[in-house]
């Protein structure tokens, strides 16, 4: 049943590895020879690197291999080199001869035709035999030597790696230089570097990364099989099956995220045959329930609604289109240019400008006006080639990210590629820059076009559906059609494709802006596009080999957007992890001394709530872009301790427990002061969409939305509309009020979750009006960080403890910082 | 363009002889592989299609290197050719053939005939 739709490039279509030197990898057909022995008929160039004798020699001393033949590209064609007068094809023997008085040339071996005296009644200069191969190297106009540009991107071979491989092909003449490298599977794998010799050293780093992750994301997912589900059954706008069910979840486990692939089955029973089908999930409900469009609409047991299970369907996709994007990334030159391949490798690079004009005025139709540090950001990126923006908490980075878009989009140097790894981001993205009246067009993953998006209008698929044009009557008829029957007659289904295919080709071709996942930069929709200029908005979110994906389409100028002190990419294999995966493009550039441009003006948080994570984690740059006057909250009665201050830290005593699933923690007491606190806030006046609840703990998480539809005093359905939710869920967004409850009250262990100092950013930055913590102030404070967290809230008297109706400041105890932590 | 930061590349000299030494021995080898292969052999017999002299006529000189207008291409600073055009005779099972490639005009290939060449028109 596979379609196949969902397939992004395959990235070995070009030949360009075919006749890539089997050493370093140049490819250039002018420069590499092919050993001519049967076993062998492997490729390799005639430059030196690294090593005493050029690499086609070196192999062919190392193998003991004699004969060779020139590319079907080079000036003398597809052509064995061999003695003209007897044959022999020993290339250590030959070498050229030139007639008297003639511009005509011959091979001839030195032995023993060159001593043969017919010849030297000929026409030909015997004394000037020149031997084919000289100073270790063969004759550089007959094998060109490859460019030193060609040179330095190639893959740095050593003279050891060389007889390694050597000695390996006696055996396995199909062994590979990753081969050497090759980890062995109890080993642990080579950690990441700030710098790469070559693209092959840094995907020789990355690809087993890749696959570990890979592996251990397969099996998470095929073993969240779940029995015995109750299925209620409905159906989609577009004719569709769509089943809902509750897919309970368990702590550590990976959320359904939509666009996931799902195998619904049904046993059977006396009236029903067995049954299964696949289908996409389109959202998940705020009741937690899962909607399943399945792809089959015959046969399915609507009449049953129990007993059904449900797996998951993993698709190694986005792995493939990582790993092939390293691929790319070392074997075509062509793929980022060589300014930007030298960068992000470490290499030292003379730093260089783009030539570009810019704009007088930074400002942009549609968005609002630019305050100095992102007109400063604007301009800084405009020029450069390779460049990084930090967006703290709410400093308006995609309004920045849009307008420096749009400013690229003007400057004509063809399509613009804008991409992050969440589909949140791309859309949010996507919508701004659509808002300066540039033409964008949002691709999805096929998998994902039912899953409705606050941009719709802008997805391609929307577009080819509404294309509104005579020529397109005959694609929308057998749209009509098929959405009508659910499918199509074969011949018809072949004409709606291609037709289909046209007009997403067209309609992409005539953007300006293309928006889409990373991931989604490798889709076959785009496979003939080059992207000189591309932006990655949360690129601190991605792995490297993900970010790599939209940049390897021919980029020459890149923006990195994000922020290195909130949350990195969620790496699930803890051997992965420890090796370095969760550490973002972003960050290493940084780390090799390009400074990222910050965004200073935080346009969120009430001043009270910005002071502490300024200082924190970015060295107090923070400015507020908010007066106290805008986020003071009249008419509100809430009992904050200092009536300028909208937060204090609620003290909390109780002990946390291991939670039933015996895999995560709650804490009672604490739990019932958050009912307390977000009563408080509904009573005067606050609606349930206003608040959130963070808490690091999935138990937590569970045990509050249970206990406040239980115990909460005021009508259910508000305790249900408030979203209580992990700290990396609420990443990106906002809260008028935030309520944080840290769980971890135990005085021997440590503080798990929140040890983290970039999960501590993110829990305190998230909210607006006001914050509440509570936590155990003699745990937290052995954490330094959180140690100066306390004496801030205590300093400023919003230390609290006791009742909400009566709380008193805080004595509690603080213990000494321990340095265990980073 | 750019530059970037070159490593010095160093070959290790011991890698180096290492090296020569098989190279060397490899040559001895073909060498006297050559000998026996050679031993029983019927006497060799060298045909250079005639035709491949012809039509460059009694004027006999090296091609020149011609541009895409049809100028000649002269070495900037001297004014001499930095590349000569030569024809290639190889063989393709029985048939000979000839393929136009360039060479670099200080390649002994090229100097000695050369230096014959301009020897015959002081003459
Ligand atoms: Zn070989
Ligand atoms: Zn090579
Ligand atoms: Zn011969």
């Amino acid at each position: 049943e596979e379609t196949g739709d969902d397939d992004g490039f395959d990235y070995g279509q070009n030949d360009f590895t075919e006749h890539a030197c089997k050493y370093c990898g140049i490819s250039n057909p002018a420069c590499v020879v092919r050993c001519n022995v049967a076993s062998c008929r492997k490729w390799f160039c005639n430059s030196r690197g690294n090593t005493s004798g050029s690499h086609i020699v070196n192999h062919l001393v190392r193998a003991k291999h004699k004969e060779v033949c020139l590319h079907r590209d080079s000036p003398l064609g597809e052509t064995i080199l061999e003695c003209y007068n007897c044959g022999c094809r020993n290339v250590f023997l030959l070498g050229f001869i030139s007639a008297k008085t003639d511009s005509v040339v011959v091979l001839l071996c030195r032995d023993p035709c060159l001593n043969v005296n017919a010849l030297k009644d000929m026409n030909w200069d015997l004394s000037q035999w020149c031997p084919l191969i000289d100073d270790r190297c063969f004759l550089p106009w007959l094998v060109k030597v490859p460019s030193e540009q060609e040179q330095l991107r190639a893959r740095q071979i050593s003279a050891q790696q060389i007889n390694k491989i050597e000695e390996l092909w006696k055996t396995n003449p199909d062994a590979t230089l990753e081969d050497l490298e090759k980890p062995g599977v109890d080993d642990e794998p080579q950690p990441v570097q700030p710098k790469y010799e070559d693209a092959y050293q840094y995907q020789n780093v990355f690809a087993p990364l890749i696959k570990l992750e890979a592996d251990y994301d397969k099996m998470m997912k095929e073993s969240q099989s779940k029995e015995n589900l109750t299925v209620r059954w409905d159906i989609g706008l577009n004719k569709k099956r769509v089943a809902y069910f509750v897919f309970p979840k368990e702590e550590n486990e990976l959320r359904l995220v939509p666009g996931d692939e799902l195998r619904l089955r049904y046993s059977g029973d006396a009236a029903h045959p067995a049954w299964q089908s696949v289908g996409h999930v389109i959202k998940l409900t705020a009741q937690e329930e899962v909607a399943l469009e399945l792809r089959a609409n015959q046969g399915v047991p609507i009449d049953v609604n129990h007993g059904f299970s449900v797996d998951f369907v993993w698709k190694s996709t986005s792995f493939d289109r990582m790993q092939g994007a390293m691929k790319n990334f070392a074997v075509d030159e062509t793929s980022v240019s060589g300014y930007i391949y030298h960068q992000l490798l470490g290499h030292e690079v003379e730093a260089q400008m783009v030539r570009n004009t810019l704009p007088r005025r930074f400002g942009v139709p549609g968005l609002p006006e630019l305050n100095a540090s992102q007109v400063n950001a604007a301009k800084s990126v405009l020029q450069k080639p390779i460049s990084l923006i930090q967006g703290p908490p709410g400093t308006g980075k995609t309004v920045t990210s849009a307008a420096i878009v749009y400013h690229m989009a003007k400057q004509g140097q063809g399509q613009v590629l804008v991409c992050a790894p969440s589909n949140v981001a791309v859309d949010q993205l996507a919508g701004k820059i659509s808002a300066t009246g540039l033409k964008v067009v949002r691709l999805c993953a096929k998998s994902r076009e039912a899953v409705s998006s606050p941009v719709e209008h802008l997805t391609l698929h929307y577009q080819v559906r509404h294309l509104d044009t005579s020529e397109k009557s005959e694609l929308h008829k057998l749209q009509q059609l098929k959405d009508e029957q659910g499918e199509l007659s074969s011949s018809d289904e072949k004409k709606y494709k291609n037709l289909k295919r046209a007009t997403e080709r067209e309609i992409t071709q005539s953007a300006d802006v293309i928006c889409c996942t990373c991931v989604g930069a490798a889709d076959l929709r785009l496979s003939n596009f080059r992207f000189k200029q591309v932006l990655i908005d949360e690129s601190t979110q991605a792995t490297e080999p993900e970010c790599l994906i939209p940049l390897v389409l021919g980029v020459k100028q890149v923006v990195l957007v994000g922020d290195h002190c909130q949350l990195g990419p969620v790496i699930m294999c803890k051997k992965a992890a420890r090796a370095g995966l969760a550490q973002s493009l972003f960050e290493r550039l940084v780390l090799l001394g390009i400074k990222p441009i910050r965004l200073q003006v935080q346009y969120r948080m009430h001043p009270a709530l910005s002071e502490f994570p300024s200082n924190s984690f970015y060295e107090g740059t923070l400015q507020n872009g908010v007066t106290i006057i805008e986020r003071q909250t009249t008419g509100i009665d809430f009992p904050w301790p200092m009536p300028n201050r909208p937060m204090f830290f609620y003290v909390q005593l109780g002990q946390e427990e291991i939670s039933a699933s015996g895999t995560s923690y709650l804490n009672r007491t604490e739990a019932a002061n958050v009912e307390k606190l977000v009563t408080a806030f509904l009573k005067s006046g606050v609606v349930p969409s206003q608040i959130g609840v963070i808490t690091p703990y999935e138990g937590q998480r569970a045990y509050i939305v249970n206990y406040m539809a239980r115990n909460g005093s005021l009508r259910q359905q508000l305790y249900k509309e408030i979203e209580v939710a992990s700290v990396d869920s609420f990443q990106g967004r906002e809260k008028d009020y935030i309520i944080l409850s840290c769980v971890r009250s135990n005085e021997h262990q440590g503080i798990g979750f929140l040890n983290d100092p970039r999960r501590l950013n993110v829990a305190l930055t998230r909210a607006r009006y006001g914050i509440v913590i509570l936590g155990n102030p003699k745990v937290l404070s052995k954490q330094p960080l959180w140690n100066g967290l306390l004496t801030h809230y205590k300093e400023h008297e919003c230390l609290v403890e006791g009742p909400l109706n009566n709380l008193k400041q805080s004595m509690v105890q603080f213990q000494k910082p321990r340095k265990i932590y980073n | 363009k750019f530059r970037v930061r070159q490593k010095v590349v160093t070959v290790d000299p011991e890698e180096l002889a290492d090296f020569d030494q098989e190279l060397k021995a490899l040559l001895q080898e073909s060498m006297e592989q050559r000998k026996l292969e050679l031993r029983g052999r019927p006497a060799l017999n060298m045909t250079i299609p005639m035709s491949v002299f012809e039509g460059s006529g009694k004027d006999h000189h090296f091609g020149r290197l011609v541009g895409e207008n049809g100028e000649e291409l002269l070495d900037e600073e001297n004014g001499e050719q930095r590349e000569v055009q030569v024809k290639v005779l190889v063989k393709r099972g029985n048939k000979q053939q000839t393929r136009q490639m360039l060479i670099p005009s200080d390649c002994s290939l090229v100097q000695s005939t050369k230096q014959k060449e301009a020897a015959e028109l002081e003459e």
